[in-house]
């Protein structure tokens, strides 16, 4: 059956067949596209408790689907495919296959936190979108954002010493997410930074980079950091169901 | 020595009514057609009453046990006005047990009628047995059996709340909001979680009407604290593979038809006129307004009346109405009736 209303239809539910006999009947090519259904034939009522379960998740409950989050939203205003609302609604009704289309959007929101002040129920949806952007990580759907790479060199490299080494930090974001060290906006920045820099802080960035100064009496706090953070992500694995180590 | 005030309907209206005129020494002739009195949370055994949480049993028991001890009230159960004539001031009503009521005013407090279910065969009550309705359910929760699937006994896992079941329907001739259901479905849905930890509750709504103090009470609260979902559909059919129960419908916010499976369908039916409303209105020759309720006289600087001097009503008689609200709006009938016999006993002396 011809169909011209394909504009309508999600392309990747448009099958046509090179060569296929149904009963005796020839059903190949254009004249006998056929159409995935769309129907919706269950909820998945685990996911809201696993996003509630992660950091920023937890008032997703609340939510009455009113679209203030997306109206205030900095990344709708230019893409109206990032839809904060709409993810919500998915995430608590249990559509996993619709919230899986959009994967590749959702870890973009920028935190600006505009929806946090904007929500009349307190949802929070700025950490909804973080905790739906970590679930989508654990599952497995996507791979690591770039923010995510960030953090952790980030957060790593406070546990480990109690102090932020910008070098450091830089370098093994670039080595994680496999960037060159040599781009063309750092080499200048760099250049800019040997011309007007004070001596004395140049001096004490270079000593930095090299020694890898620690925090004194810091070995304390980063077991019981270490603790704390191997504690909040078997608590995360336990709530999604998911064994073993985080993936990296 | 003053006429009775003849109540009609010994339901929360009629209870307050009668208790109102007989606590100010006024006495009263309570006329219910049932065996007892009560009315809708007693006769269709409500459980816990919005919104005060107390049993229906407890709350309006305390009501029906006050009414029935007071010495100036004469309550003539399973008995109906089959005549009623005179006017303000001096009025007869013949009942259906053969005596005749001499009364210085009357009271409408006739309530109303649940919406039949039946009347929506789409939804599948009548068809499968696991379709139920909110009166149902209540009946469940007070009779301490718990919620169960009528077709064998088992605990819900998935329940579905179906709203504006024979409410906001221009295809059945009912155009009204039914002004409680969203409310008690939201409530029902929270007793449903509290007793099955496991059982997920879903509303299929058309809009979410939990107006006043009820918003965060019982909306907000269900969501927040029970995670009751709200989803935005009107259900198209409810049948059945033959293990469970599929509701059909659209999610219009994604734009996108469902066919999910379910254990319990619940109907949040509405409030209909009552049954009897033509045959009242005919019997005491008062007009009715355009849904089939009992018409109000005045909204504002007469409160109760009606089209008949003398006659007045109170609660659901006039349309959709909360329990609460009906007991106001009893001891305001009880007022104007009093009036009324007081005005009369001047211009007799």
């Amino acid at each position: 059956m011809p169909i011209h209303e394909k504009s309508l239809i999600r392309p990747e539910n448009l099958r046509v067949q090179e060569n296929l006999e149904l009963e005796g009947v020839d059903v190949s090519g254009h004249w006998s596209t056929f159409i995935e259904s769309r129907v919706v034939s269950d909820y998945n009522e685990a996911i809201e408790d696993e996003i509630a379960a992660l950091p920023g998740g937890e008032y997703i409950h609340r939510c009455w689907q009113c679209g203030s989050c997306t109206n205030a939203c900095t990344v709708n205003a230019i893409d109206a495919e990032f839809n904060p609302r709409h993810w919500i609604y998915l995430v608590r009704i249990g559509l996993e296959s619709e919230l899986l289309r959009d994967k590749e959007i959702i870890w973009q929101c920028v935190s600006c936190n505009k929806c946090t002040y904007a929500c009349p129920r307190d949802v929070n949806p700025e950490g909804v979108m973080k905790s739906i952007a970590h679930w989508l990580e654990l599952k497995g759907h996507t791979a690591k954002s770039p923010a995510a790479h960030f953090d952790e060199v980030f957060a790593g490299q406070v546990f480990a010493t109690g102090k932020i080494e910008e070098g450091r930090i830089i370098r093994g974001f670039f080595a994680r997410t496999g960037q060159a060290l040599r781009q063309e906006w750092l080499m200048v920045m760099a250049r800019r930074m040997v011309r007007h820099l004070p001596l004395r802080m140049m001096f004490v960035m270079a000593l930095g980079s090299v020694l890898q100064p620690k925090t004194q009496g810091w070995g304390r706090a980063r077991a019981a950091i270490g603790e704390h953070v191997a504690e909040q992500k078997a608590r995360e694995h336990k709530a999604l169901g998911i064994a073993g180590q985080e993936r990296s | 020595m003053s006429k009775p005030v003849l109540v009609v309907g010994g339901g929360p209206a009629g209870l307050a009514a009668a208790h109102g005129l007989a606590s100010i020494g006024q006495s009263v002739v309570l006329v219910e057609k049932e065996d007892r009195l009560g009315g809708a949370p007693i006769l269709s055994g409500y459980a816990k009453l919005i919104p005060s949480g107390e049993w229906a049993k407890d709350a309006i028991g305390a009501m029906v046990a006050r009414t029935a001890e007071h010495e100036l009230i004469e309550c003539r159960l399973t008995s109906q006005v089959d005549a009623f004539s005179g006017e303000a001031g001096q009025f007869q009503a013949r009942l259906s047990d053969g005596a005749t009521i001499d009364a210085g005013a009357a009271i409408l407090a006739t309530g109303f009628s649940h919406f039949d279910s039946l009347n929506k065969p789409e939804w599948g009550f009548g068809t499968y047995d696991d379709v139920v309705t909110t009166v149902q359910v209540e009946q469940m929760i007070s009779s301490g059996s718990g919620v169960r699937c009528p077709s064998d006994g088992r605990k819900p896992e998935r329940v579905a709340i179906l709203l504006c079941v024979g409410s906001r329907d221009r295809q059945i001739g009912r155009e009204w909001c039914s002004k409680v259901c969203c409310t008690v479905s939201a409530n029902l849905a929270m007793e449903i979680r509290e007793e099955l930890l496991d059982c997920n509750v879903y509303i299929y709504y058309m809009d979410i009407r939990t107006y006043g103090l009820y918003e965060d009470l019982y909306y907000w609260k269900s969501q927040e604290e029970f995670r009751v979902k709200y989803i935005k559909a009107r259900i198209a059919e409810v049948t059945s593979d033959g293990e469970r129960l599929i509701v059909k419908g659209e999610d219009t916010l994604v734009k996108r038809p469902i066919t999910i499976p379910f254990d319990m369908v619940v109907h949040a039916i509405g409030m209909d006129p009552n049954i009897d409303n033509m045959k009242l209105g005919a019997i005491f020759d008062v007009a009715l307004e355009s849904h089939g309720h009992i018409a109000r006289g005045s909204a504002y600087s007469a409160p109760a009346t009606t089209s008949r001097a003398g006659l007045f009503v109170a609660g659901a008689a006039c349309g959709p109405e909360t329990i609460d609200d009906s007991i106001s709006q009893g001891q305001a009938a009880a007022m104007a009736a009093l009036a009324v016999v007081k005005q009369n006993q001047r211009g007799a002396a």
